[in-house]
């Protein structure tokens, strides 16, 4: 296992002892002058109003798990690509009746308005 | 613990001794090392999951524990379940609860624990107790685990995973696209529709 | 390979025909229409499982094709039958409550069909991971079907629960597959058998995962003290949404429960009293049946007192269930008689409850009842009589329901478990009454918002074909009798 993936791991120390040595770089080294002017949320010279955060609509959610759904599907077309040779007609096939409910379901949001933004 | 590292197939055991495991040349202790890593790893993510205050935490501590959960499927030789593990749910699902957390507002806080001492440290200890329970009864299965055979080379890629889902498991695989099919039309259902909840309000009473 | 297609064709016909539906609703304007549609749908695939039947699935080459992931046999036809009746007449009713009460979105039969899809593939799975997958079509479509009235937040509070405590039962139980595996190597339930008739179930992760097993059936028949999620879910929910949790998702869970425990813990040591599932299954008998007795004579909503009551029905199945350990063939039998009666009685009280309402006048708590019997007797009748079936009054179909499970638990020795089960029965009777009290020996009080009850063709045909079935049941039991024998015999050994 590690000598297969002795460089993945090696490229997750780097990047992770990197990351951390710049955090703790620049907060070790910097000086650090606070004052209250300096402290204050910065928006474009104006005083800052509202809320810290914007409240998200629910269409982000949606858009997000219909991504999920389909990202399942891509995994599974993933494997059988691979295959697509061996499999013949019988792969063929099992994939296309996959397909076919994915479409149906693809094809539903979209009539359904799910994918549009404004409404 | 050692018995949990044997069905893991990170240190060879006596079982599986005629196979070789050209992949630990340093020895036992490597594995154990990435294995305890991984596990802490994972148990740390999941208790910033559940006891952080701050929503945005909780998130990057489900997705501490997804990564370290995707480690030790590396190690159980399973690259393709790893590689799903960080495509799907690191990539996706933790994206999916940021967007709903958002959606909540990120500075929403979790209402304040208004149970009395007794019944959380209660529950705590009788599950703790559980937990201790189902250990030492699974610790006395494992005195003489049973290990599985080898498992081949190209067990867990791609490769062998196409091979076994498009030929023994037609059936399940076809019937995963009625599950993803109901997901898309229960998120419409749910989150949004052509009729919106103007003509509803008419339909709440009582 | 057109015969094999032939024995699955009631699963083709729900899955096919959800999606027929869906396109149907996505690209015409009509609106109406749906529910006749899927409540075709629906009845094509009970006629489509009764052809199969009658074909004879055991004479069907290649029959194994399937093996083991879906087993086509009758007991999955029976079951096949049984969900897509339930689902058919839930169609029915939902073709007359949502447009009244402005809940008419096309998603609510997509999303019935794909659930009723789900619960055939869980009553026809012999293996986990098709289990598994049948489990979640099911529940992710009722959990959706359980929040469909987004506007009302307790439709929201209840959907919730049911998803949170749903979503942890079913992690219970896969969790306890995964320890079988672990024990047994094999993830298809007549491997695991054969594995645990060796002698597995003495070792300790079998029995943890036979445990955790248990507990997540129980959540889906949702058995005291795992039922908490029932109340508000079924209170929440459209009522036709509920009628398809009473009816067809409780179905389900006990052909899940039956396969199980039956296939995977059959053996002669998992399956005895000493050292067995059957006395915990016993103990929550008990508790389930009394309990929900208790608390749904104090429930002032009838919707309520419904759920509570669909509670108690789960603990008298569940007394067959554990007299299973004796003849399985025959207590099972029993099982099934007992789903088929409570299937149709249920959806008639529910189909009834929405024909007292109307909206902005639903018929939620028994003043709303109040006198309705002399003003309406058209909509009380009905009522009125499927209460007295699931009471389980002779001569209707409640009666030889409760009475073919009593007489297995006797003839099994469980003596005790029947008298505690009698007991409950007629405690039980007794919230059935006092709707009945309500309908015709009460007057509103004045001022108190009456129901009036609506007009529906769908509504009706549902209460029609479910008071026949009723009525035939209870008349003619034999026939009937004989059909769950030959379903309930995959059991025999």
């Amino acid at each position: 296992m590690f000598a297969t993936y002795g460089p993945m791991f090696l490229m997750m120390l780097v990047a992770i002892t990197l990351a951390s040595l710049f955090f703790i770089g620049a907060s070790t080294l910097g000086k650090k002058k606070p004052t209250p002017e300096k402290m204050m949320p910065f928006e474009c010279g104006s005083d800052s109003s509202g809320g810290r955060h914007l409240k998200l609509s629910v269409k982000f959610y949606l858009t997000a798990i219909l991504f999920v759904v389909f990202d399942i599907e891509a995994v599974f077309i993933y494997p059988w690509a691979i295959h697509f040779k061996t499999l013949g007609w019988v792969g063929f096939f099992s994939m296309t009746g996959f397909l076919v409910t994915i479409v149906v379901g693809l094809l539903y949001c979209w009539k359904k308005g799910a994918l549009e933004w404004e409404k | 613990m050692l018995n949990l590292l044997l069905l893991l197939d990170i240190v060879p055991g006596p079982a599986n001794a005629a196979t070789p495991v050209p992949e630990t040349p340093q020895g036992p202790w490597m594995g154990f090392a990435y294995f305890g890593f991984c596990a802490v790893l994972a148990v740390v993510g999941a208790i910033a999951t559940v006891a952080s205050p701050n929503p945005i935490r909780g998130a990057m501590g489900l997705l501490l524990m997804i990564i370290s959960i995707a480690g030790l499927f590396l190690a159980l030789h399973a690259q393709f379940i790893a590689a799903i593990q960080v495509i799907v749910y690191a990539g996706a699902i933790v994206v999916l609860f940021l967007f709903v957390i958002m959606l909540l507002g990120s500075d929403a806080q979790t209402p304040s624990d208004q149970r009395g001492r007794i019944p959380r440290f209660g529950a705590a200890a009788l599950f703790a107790g559980l937990g201790l329970a189902a250990l030492t009864l699974l610790g006395r299965t494992m005195a003489k685990p049973k290990l599985p055979g080898d498992v081949g080379s190209d067990f867990g890629s791609i490769d062998s995973i196409g091979k076994v889902l498009f030929t023994d498991m037609l059936v399940p695989f076809e019937i995963s696209s009625a599950l993803l099919i109901v997901a898309v039309v229960g998120a419409i259902a749910v989150a949004r529709g052509k009729h919106g909840e103007l003509a509803e309000k008419g339909a709440l009473n009582k | 390979m057109l015969l094999q297609a032939f024995a699955i064709s009631p699963l083709l016909m729900v899955g096919i025909g959800a999606m027929l539906l869906m396109m149907a609703e996505a690209f015409s304007k009509v609106r109406g229409g749906l529910a006749l549609g899927a409540a075709a749908v629906c009845f094509a695939g009970v006629a489509c499982a009764a052809g199969v039947w009658m074909y004879g699935v055991e004479t069907i080459p290649g029959i194994d094709a399937f093996s083991p992931w879906l087993r086509v046999d009758r007991f999955s036809l029976f079951f096949d039958a049984l969900l897509c009746l339930g689902a058919g007449l839930s169609c029915l009713m939902a073709g007359g409550y949502l447009p009244e009460h402005n809940l008419d979105r096309g998603e609510f039969y997509s999303l019935l069909l794909l659930s009723t899809f789900g619960a055939m593939i869980l009553s026809a799975a012999g293996d986990v991971l098709t289990l598994f997958l049948g489990l979640e079509t099911m529940s992710l479509g009722v959990y959706c079907l359980a929040a469909f009235r987004r506007a009302s937040a307790r439709s929201s509070e209840g959907a919730l629960k049911y998803f949170l405590l749903g979503s942890f039962a079913a992690a219970l139980l896969l969790y306890g597959f995964a320890l079988l595996y672990g024990v047994t190597g094999h993830t298809d339930l007549q491997g695991i058998g054969d594995a645990m008739a060796k002698g597995n179930i003495r070792n300790p992760m079998a029995i943890m995962g036979l445990v955790l097993i248990l507990v997540g059936l129980a959540f889906k028949v949702s058995a005291v003290p795992f039922h908490m999620w029932t109340p508000d879910a079924y209170e929440g929910a459209p009522t036709p949404a509920t009628n398809f949790m009473a009816v067809a998702v409780k179905g389900a869970a006990f052909a899940m429960m039956l396969r199980v425990l039956l296939t995977a813990f059959g053996d002669p040591r998992s399956a005895s009293w000493a050292s067995g599932w059957p006395p915990a299954l016993a103990w929550i008998a008990v508790i389930t049946m009394t309990v929900a007795n208790l608390v749904a004579g104090r429930q002032e909503s009838v919707k309520r007192m419904l759920a509570y009551s669909s509670v108690a029905h789960a603990g008298y199945i569940l007394v067959g269930m554990v007299a299973t350990m004796h003849s399985a063939t025959q207590a099972s039998a029993g099982v099934l008689f007992y789903l088929l009666t409570y299937t149709v009685s249920t959806a008639g009280a529910f189909g009834a409850l929405i024909l007292c309402g109307r909206r902005g006048a639903e018929a939620v708590t028994y003043e709303d009842l109040a006198g309705i019997g002399r003003r309406h007797p058209a909509a009380a009748l009905p009522f009125a009589f499927f209460l007295l079936s699931l009471a389980g009054v002779p001569p209707t179909a409640g009666f030889f329901g409760k009475w073919f499970v009593f007489r297995s638990a006797m003839e099994g020795g469980f003596y005790w478990l029947t008298i505690i089960a009698f007991i409950n029965s007629v405690i039980g009777a007794y919230y059935y009454l006092r709707v009945l009290v309500f309908m015709y020996m009460r007057e509103p009080a004045a001022g108190a918002p009456v129901a009036t009850p609506m007009r529906s063709g769908y509504v009706t045909a549902a209460l029609i074909l479910s008071a026949v079935l009723v009525i035939a049941l209870g008349l003619t039991p034999t026939k009937s009798l004989s059909v769950v024998f030959q379903a309930a015999a995959i059991f025999g050994g």
